[in-house]
């Protein structure tokens, strides 16, 4: 995997990761890459799916929230923190799909990749900036991390709204929102290269399997503890009679 | 008579919660199907033509036949014109 600032990676199952970077490229990106990127398509060469999802713990389950960047993956996480539910992982879970009864979530990085505002909206604990110039710095959950695998109970898809509301999604609707994940999904086709029948066999899988729903919240700071108070209900409450 | 048949090597289907959904292998695009497109889909098993087919989804619905043998014929082109039918 090259990127386009100067780093490039190799990997050889059994010999790890070598990292080749120019004298002008940012070590500091380097992690960056090794965490995400690189980390979700070692994933997939190993056999795990990789979803673009961050999550917590709670109850032996993991409830996990995707959506595209900048969706608020990573500060719902840490707000969650703030209320006693500990970071299962953040940007990419990864999923083992080789108990065909269950799907079996394993804990990420134990660090957040927040900005300076979500930093003040959650209370995270601040580290080290990420990079030179990505704004955000690396942070601590409050309510510590989960280090055991562990089911994963619920796939909430972020979405920005007027109103606070959890909506079921129901139907054929589950099979078409696996569809629009990000680059974890792009990883996935490239290095497994399914035919179009196994993919569906696999989403009807993860669609079956596993409950969905719409998480509908306002994109506003102002409101954010309206909307960490709706996700921890439906977090706590596993979704039973969670309303707006 | 024609007797209608899914081209079951052209598709893949999955039922999920009350929808049956069907994606057709050439070009990945996906058919949700429910209430009476769903029940057409289940009445397609090779042992019938349309005209049957209109007679007995008429039976189900309590419906007389002309009223829905247009848009049962439109839908049955629909599934054609999609690739999920053969020739019986």
């Amino acid at each position: 995997m090259r990127t386009g600032s100067g780093h490039a990676f190799h990997y050889q199952p059994g010999a790890g990761v070598t990292v080749e970077s120019s004298s002008e490229a940012d070590p500091a990106e380097s992690a960056l890459w090794l965490s995400g990127s690189v980390y979700a398509a070692v994933a997939v060469l190993n056999g795990f799916y990789p979803v673009h999802a961050s999550a917590v713990a709670h109850n032996g389950q993991v409830h996990a929230f995707t959506g595209p960047s900048g969706a608020g993956k990573s500060t719902l996480v840490a707000g969650l923190g703030q209320r006693g539910l500990p970071l299962f992982c953040d940007d990419t879970m990864l999923l083992d799909l080789s108990d065909p009864a269950r799907i079996i979530a394993l804990p990420g990085h134990k660090r957040l990749k927040l900005t300076n505002e979500a930093l003040a909206l959650t209370g995270a604990a601040e580290q080290e900036p990420v990079g030179s110039d990505t704004g955000k710095s690396y942070a601590l959950s409050r309510a510590g991390t989960a280090v055991q695998p562990l089911p994963l109970a619920r796939l909430a898809f972020l979405e920005a709204g007027a109103t606070c509301a959890v909506e079921p999604i129901t139907g054929g609707e589950r099979l078409l929102r696996l569809d629009d994940d990000h680059y974890t999904l792009a990883y996935y086709l490239e290095a497994r290269q399914p035919r179009r029948e196994e993919l569906f066999k696999l989403r009807t899988r993860l669609a079956q399997q596993l409950d969905m729903a719409r998480l509908i919240r306002p994109m506003d700071r102002g409101r954010f503890a309206e909307s960490l108070d709706l996700a921890e209900r439906l977090v706590r409450g596993n979704g039973q009679g969670v309303t707006g | 008579m024609e007797l209608l048949v899914k081209a079951r090597d052209r598709f893949s289907e999955t039922e999920i919660d009350t929808e049956i959904v069907v994606m057709s292998l050439g070009s990945g695009d996906f058919f949700s199907l429910t209430g009476t497109a769903r029940a057409i889909w289940e009445l397609i098993d090779g042992t019938r033509g349309k005209d049957a087919l209109v007679t007995d989804l008429a039976a189900s619905y309590c419906i007389a036949e002309d009223e829905i043998e247009g848009e049962v014929g439109a839908f049955l082109d629909q599934l054609g014109r999609a690739g999920l039918l053969a020739s019986g």
